[in-house]
């Protein structure tokens, strides 16, 4: 098996999981985080893995990345706030 | 200049400055008016002044694109225009349409000359900007019509290159969204919701096409750096400017009755219209650092990196002022309008004509560029009618904070025309600058006249 | 697209152990426009939502869950694809790469189907981007996506064409790449796009 049909099911289980949080009804912290952790790991093999963009010159890989994490670090921020 | 037929630019660019030079008459006549109502009433009312001030920008505009298209294309194609003659007699068309046009609107009460001009068989007058009657409106579709034919034809036998390619498109685009301008339905909300098909989408869509395409030719020709890194820059710069430029149409849809999601669309996607024009100074600048050669034309140059800068600025940084739907609820129709109006659309579509202009008169007089003398001149009057223009948009922003807190934010409001009284002192210093700016055209208009040896290049 | 595809980027020696961007810079760029476009809204979205918890929470009830993680599904399996697409025009192999474009063109067309089907039900349900600000941003992202993807498949389907006709070879496929890196934009974007509107409440 290459690595990248290990990357994609990985992407696939992630995906899973995902949707199975969010079936079991629970809400709050407890799917908020676990959520986007698996949506941070996702993220992050397209960009260094299927974007390749892991070891490429340049800031690139750090810009995309960065896009990545300060999304989604906002999106926490947003749904934290509610939830107080 | 390579081909004989690029020659047919010459009168377009000459039409193009003599009918700058009335803009700017009128514009003065107008700013006056601003501060002395009675200027000139009735002979030109302020309505007819303002009317003939954005109507000649509009098709000085035009003349300035179409010379800029039949001298670009033939040389980007590597062969001859399809049909000079064509061009030619277009030309004069056009000419024709323009001045009778005009004389029409300053002769004629404008509703007798649409009773003259047949708007009872198809209403298209009345609306800012697409003022023109019928025959105009029709004259300017078979103007156009007949020159991309003969553009087309060009590039379609010819070589096919970004910038000609960039171009032609651009030309249609403002060809095909004209249209929208026959459309004119009864009712208020859809008739201001498809001007700006025709507005915003020509300003903010399409001619920015056009204007990429001639920066990217001008600076090809004056920095002598690779065709294929220039191309890429336009690529990218005309795909952000299309992004944004299309779904920032909603950026006018706030207030008249659109569905309320414009203000989320037309709010995001007209934020980052700056981008592209950003894109366009660091474009300008990069190139003319990595140029290859001292081109001799030296006033050509500051023409183009005073595009880029000034469009960025106007077009740039003053439209996402009052771009965003909370902020604009109190900006909308105030004199910001007009102080981003002013420095956009000079420094987007005038200088880059003038970019155009710089660049191809002198080798179209046959020299590859004016005596140094001449070239001083010009670029005297370029720092006198970009800096002119810095305080006209300066003293408008002005104005219109005031305005604005008058009539919109004060405790107690004051009316539109008690407001206009308020800020009368920002009215004469941009009459006052204007009439900077006048001198400055008219040291450009000199700076033709002016004999001379030809700079010559220098070797690097 | 051909045009954008054919501005391919001649690559220095690389430096080190550094290897150069995949692709055409060009599309780069454009990609970190996209990217920018995208991020506002996703943030509009998640902090327009603190002022309308109940509207949004009660809103997203009504989305097809099991649809929007088929569809993400499908995307991330369109990507994968188009690795093994650049993998195989790395070794020379133009059909093959061809082939496994055309399989990624395959999801983001059953993509396409699956999420018609979602807005056909809303629609009929008569809901609109009027509706509230919820249903404006499913919709509005949810549309302005879908053109992306729209756009993404006629880049590979050009990309695929010219593989097809022997246009790439073993040490000239950077169109490849390019078209390649535009896809897995759409796909990156949408792994944050679904979780923020189909799950997180």
């Amino acid at each position: 098996m290459t690595a990248a049909t290990f990357q994609w099911l990985t992407l696939v289980a992630l995906t899973a999981l995902t949707f199975g949080l969010a079936e079991t009804g629970v809400s709050g912290s407890a799917v908020l985080i676990p959520v986007l952790l698996a949506t941070l790991v996702k993220g992050r093999i397209v960009i260094d893995r299927f974007m390749a963009l892991q070891g490429v010159s340049g800031a690139w890989r750090w810009v995309v990345l960065g896009w990545l994490l300060l999304v989604l670090g906002l999106i926490a921020v947003a749904f934290q706030h509610t939830q107080n | 200049m390579k081909y004989k037929s690029q020659a047919v630019a010459k009168p377009y660019f000459i039409a193009a400055i003599a009918l700058f030079l009335g803009q700017i008459l009128f514009g003065l006549i107008m700013g006056l008016q601003y501060v002395v109502g009675d200027f000139l009433f009735p002979a030109i009312p302020f309505n007819v002044a303002r009317m003939v001030h954005t109507n000649l920008l509009i098709v000085w505009l035009l003349f300035g694109f179409m010379g800029a298209a039949y001298y670009l294309i033939p040389e980007e194609s590597e062969r001859e225009l399809h049909s000079t003659k064509l061009a030619l007699v277009m030309f004069w068309i056009f000419l024709a349409a323009g001045v009778a046009t005009i004389l029409g609107y300053l002769l004629v009460p404008y509703a007798t000359l649409a009773e003259m001009t047949g708007n009872n068989l198809l209403a298209t007058m009345g609306r800012e900007f697409l003022e023109q009657p019928l025959p105009t409106k029709v004259g300017i579709v078979v103007v156009a019509l007949a020159m991309l034919y003969n553009l087309s034809i060009t590039v379609l036998r010819g070589r096919k290159t970004a910038i000609n390619l960039v171009m032609l498109v651009g030309l249609w685009g403002l060809a095909i969204f004209f249209l929208f301008s026959f459309y004119n339905p009864s009712n208020l909300v859809k008739d201001k919701y498809f001007w700006w098909w025709t507005v915003h989408l020509w300003v903010e869509g399409v001619w920015e096409l056009i204007m990429g395409a001639m920066l990217a030719f001008v600076l090809i020709k004056v920095t002598g750096v690779d065709r294929e890194v220039i191309e890429k820059w336009l690529y990218v710069i005309i795909a952000m400017a299309l992004i944004t430029g299309i779904i920032g149409t909603g950026h006018h849809y706030y207030w008249i009755g659109a569905p309320e999601y414009w203000q989320w669309w037309g709010s995001v996607f007209s934020a980052l219209e700056p981008i592209p024009f950003f894109m366009m100074t660091v474009f300008a600048f990069n190139m003319v650092n990595r140029r290859r050669r001292e081109h001799p034309n030296k006033a050509a140059v500051l023409w183009a990196l005073g595009t880029g800068v000034m469009a960025f600025l106007g077009a740039g940084v003053w439209g996402f002022l009052h771009t965003l739907a909370p902020i604009n609820f109190y900006t909308h129709g105030t004199q910001i309008t007009a102080a981003h109006g002013h420095m956009a659309f000079y420094g987007a579509y005038v200088m880059v004509v003038i970019t155009m202009i710089s660049y191809t008169m002198p080798l179209m007089r046959g020299r590859e560029a004016n005596s140094p003398f001449a070239q001083v001149i010009e670029m005297w009057s370029f720092w006198l009618m970009t800096i002119s223009m810095v305080f006209i948009t300066l003293f408008l922003t002005a104005a219109g904070i005031l305005q604005i807190w008058l009539q919109r934010i004060a405790e107690e409001p004051i009316s539109f025309m008690a407001a206009q009284d308020q800020v009368a002192l920002f009215y004469w210093m941009r009459e006052a600058a204007g009439v900077i700016f006048l001198i400055g055209l008219l040291l450009y208009i000199a700076s033709f006249f002016i004999k001379g040896k030809a700079a010559t290049a220098v070797a690097t | 697209m051909d045009i954008v595809l054919n501005v391919s980027i001649s690559l220095p020696a690389p430096h080190g152990n550094r290897r150069n961007l995949p692709g055409d810079l060009a599309m780069w760029f454009f990609i970190l426009a996209e990217l920018l476009v995208f991020g506002i809204f996703f943030l509009a979205y998640a902090f327009a939502r603190t002022r309308n918890v109940e509207l949004f929470n009660a809103s997203q009830l009504e989305l097809n869950k099991l649809s929007g993680a088929i569809n993400t599904v499908l995307l991330i399996s369109g990507s994968y694809f188009v690795v093994r697409a650049v993998d195989r025009i790395r070794h020379g192999q133009s059909r093959l790469c061809a082939h496994w474009l055309i399989a990624a063109m395959a999801c983001g067309g059953a993509f396409l189907i699956l999420k018609l089907v979602e807005f056909g039900t809303k629609i009929e349900a008569g809901i609109s981007m009027s509706t509230n600000l919820f249903f404006m941003f499913y919709l509005g992202l949810g549309f302005f996506h879908f053109m992306h993807v729209v756009l993404g498949m006629v880049i590979l389907g050009a990309v695929a064409l010219k593989a097809w006709r022997g246009g790439y070879h073993a040490n000239d496929y950077a169109g490849v790449e390019t078209g390649a890196a535009y896809w897995h934009m759409v796909d990156l974007v949408w792994i944050v796009l679904f979780p923020l509107i189909y799950i997180l409440n």
